[in-house]
């Protein structure tokens, strides 16, 4: 008789939203994995349909609370581009610097928060409190940093109210921008001895060469915007191509769709995606803080992408240090979009890789047809296969050990589980 | 300084039942009390209520009982029971960030929590009826206790 085991986490701690994972084992190999995401699918895409184009930024950025700003900006640019208007100037670098902030809380928050008690030998941030505080109060205050900018520039800290198709409702005053200089430096320190800090870590072993993807936005390393989206393998389109190049593929076991690059196969985006294909673009003092602990160019080890993301950290608040020095004030807080019928395409880096929306809009500008993309979607089946290669070269630790080792590897990932169903749950399972 | 914190998701059903007690609420507070909403996420729970003497928090709970079961715990006095399942929709919820705040002294003196068990958190927006009558039910409960000698 072979001896069969499954690992299963019905309830999958610290990543953003519900989800579960199974792992079923048969004489010592791996003979199934299956990442489960239980959310409704689908609701919002649904739910915008007979919307007014205009609506869909505030509509879109109640999808997840980590990232609004990433829908905010997919869906203000898919209306925009439809109607041959570009927001440039200082109120797309506004766009710049609120995407700014989203990334320092979000990364701050799954850096330290989620990621880091797993290699710490901790079960939860709480923990980490008790045991640590000192690193709990500086992440923090660095999460609290990103919430002045998304206040300050987005009119709330969550889900910010101030964005609309075009531009602005307000634009602030240079001065109200300059009150986060002192903080901002203060996190742009922080977030260098972030990286040292996590460098130090103990990473389990496990490499995975696979295909990179990443928007490209043209001399800069992308955050808010990028119009083709390209790969480590010769992938090179403009994001008005996405479904051509990517196939979305119903599983049983999830609820949201798993996306493949068409005839490619599994694909990545996120961090580690985004240094490899633009590490030269990184803000001074971020490349600097990669070089300092010698990260090299391809990370291949998923379980390292905690020390990606921590460079992306410095980047966020250096370039957003630089915004706020070149800021002048706008004349006007928006510029008029005139809908048209149409497919309208938008994309951003949210801080889990790429999000791309498309909408299909008649003459009045009322939206027929929505499509949303979200990162983790598009991330789950190369989680599944480093779950698969991580427990095949594993397979003989013991079973609790396996199961934690197995959820942080779905954690290398931040998976915004709310996002991508729109939820997460691990199952090792002994049958 | 007291401050009530609605915390919930609009969009899932009776999770938002902590945010229509915050909307309840929102301009009959006895003055100097402030109202927010929050979605559950911890920082931005600690944020909430830093710098307050009292804090008064309302959320859902996934705990099997009959929708509409009210419950009040003096969260200062120790953890959330974890059955409450105060966790919400993000995972890190409720119960951790109260436990954050304890760890690093961050916790108002006193903190209650009141808990609306919900009936159904799917996608999609309205609160289930036994739980828009509980909601009622503890923002007078609520601005009793803020109005209240305790």
């Amino acid at each position: 008789m072979s001896e069969t085991k499954t690992i299963r986490t019905d309830y999958l701690a610290r990543v953003e939203g519900e989800g579960g994972m199974l792992v079923r084992m048969r004489g010592g190999k791996v003979s199934e994995v299956k990442l489960r995401i239980y959310e409704p699918p689908r609701f919002f895409e649904a739910f915008l349909r007979g919307r007014q184009f205009t609506e869909a930024p505030d509509i879109t950025a109640r999808i997840c609370g980590i990232c609004p700003v990433a829908y905010q900006m997919a869906a203000c640019l898919a209306m925009e581009s439809l109607a041959g208007v570009e927001v440039d100037g200082q109120l797309r670098a506004l766009r710049r610097l609120l995407y700014c902030g989203e990334w320092i809380e979000s990364h701050t928050l799954h850096v330290y928060m989620l990621h880091a008690p797993d290699f710490l030998g901790v079960s939860s941030a709480v923990e980490l409190a008790q045991t640590s505080p000192e690193i709990v109060e500086k992440a923090l205050r660095m999460k609290k940093i990103g919430n002045e900018i998304m206040r300050v520039v987005g009119g709330r800290e969550v889900h910010p109210i101030n964005v609309r198709v075009g531009g602005w409702y307000k634009t602030p005053t240079k001065a109200q921008l300059e009150a986060l200089v002192p903080d901002l430096e203060w996190a742009l320190e922080a977030s260098e001895e972030t990286v040292r800090l996590v460098a130090t870590l103990d990473f389990p072993e496990l490499e995975i060469d696979r295909e990179l993807v990443a928007l490209d936005a043209g001399g800069e390393y992308p955050i808010d915007r990028g119009a083709r989206l390209i790969s480590n393998r010769g992938l090179d389109i403009p994001i008005s191509e996405f479904y051509d190049h990517v196939e979305e593929i119903h599983v049983e076991h999830s609820n949201a769709l798993h996306a493949r690059l068409r005839e490619r196969g599994s694909y990545l985006v996120g961090p580690c995606a985004r240094y490899a294909l633009h590490r030269e673009l990184l803000s001074p003092r971020a490349l600097a803080a990669a070089d300092e602990v010698g990260l090299e160019p391809l990370v291949l080890n998923p379980f390292r992408s905690i020390v990606v993301r921590a460079v992306e950290l410095v980047h966020a608040c250096e370039e957003a240090l630089r915004l706020i020095r070149e800021y002048e004030e706008p004349p006007a807080p928006s510029v008029d979009v005139v809908p048209r019928a149409g497919f309208g395409h938008g994309a951003s880096e949210a801080p889990r890789g790429v999000l791309y929306h498309r909408y299909r809009l008649d003459d009045a500008g009322s939206i027929l047809d929505a499509k949303i993309v979200p990162p983790t979607s598009q991330n789950q089946a190369s989680i599944e296969e480093d779950l698969f290669a991580f427990v095949t070269a594993h397979a003989s630790l013991p079973d609790e050990e396996l199961r934690l080792r197995c959820e942080q590897a779905i954690r290398n990932y931040d998976p915004c589980i709310s996002c991508a169903t729109h939820f997460l749950t691990l199952d090792v399972e002994d049958e | 300084m007291t401050v009530v914190i609605g915390v919930g998701n609009e969009l899932r059903g009776d999770d938002a039942a902590g945010l229509v007690v915050a909307r309840l609420l929102e301009r009959k507070v006895p003055d100097g009390m402030k109202v927010v909403c929050c979605e559950g996420e911890p920082v931005s729970l600690l944020a909430a209520w830093e710098g307050h003497e009292r804090a008064v928090v309302v959320d859902a709970t996934r705990s099997g009982a009959e929708p509409g079961t009210i419950r009040r715990i003096a969260a200062h006095e120790g953890p959330l029971p974890p059955a409450l399942g105060t966790s919400s929709t993000h995972l890190l919820g409720l119960a951790d960030a109260v436990e954050l705040a304890r760890a690093l002294g961050r916790l108002p003196a006193t903190t209650v929590v009141y808990g609306i068990e919900g009936a159904t958190f799917a996608a999609g927006s309205g609160l289930s009826d036994p739980v828009a009558a509980a909601a009622e039910r503890v923002a007078a409960a609520v601005l009793r206790e803020l109005n209240g000698a305790e």
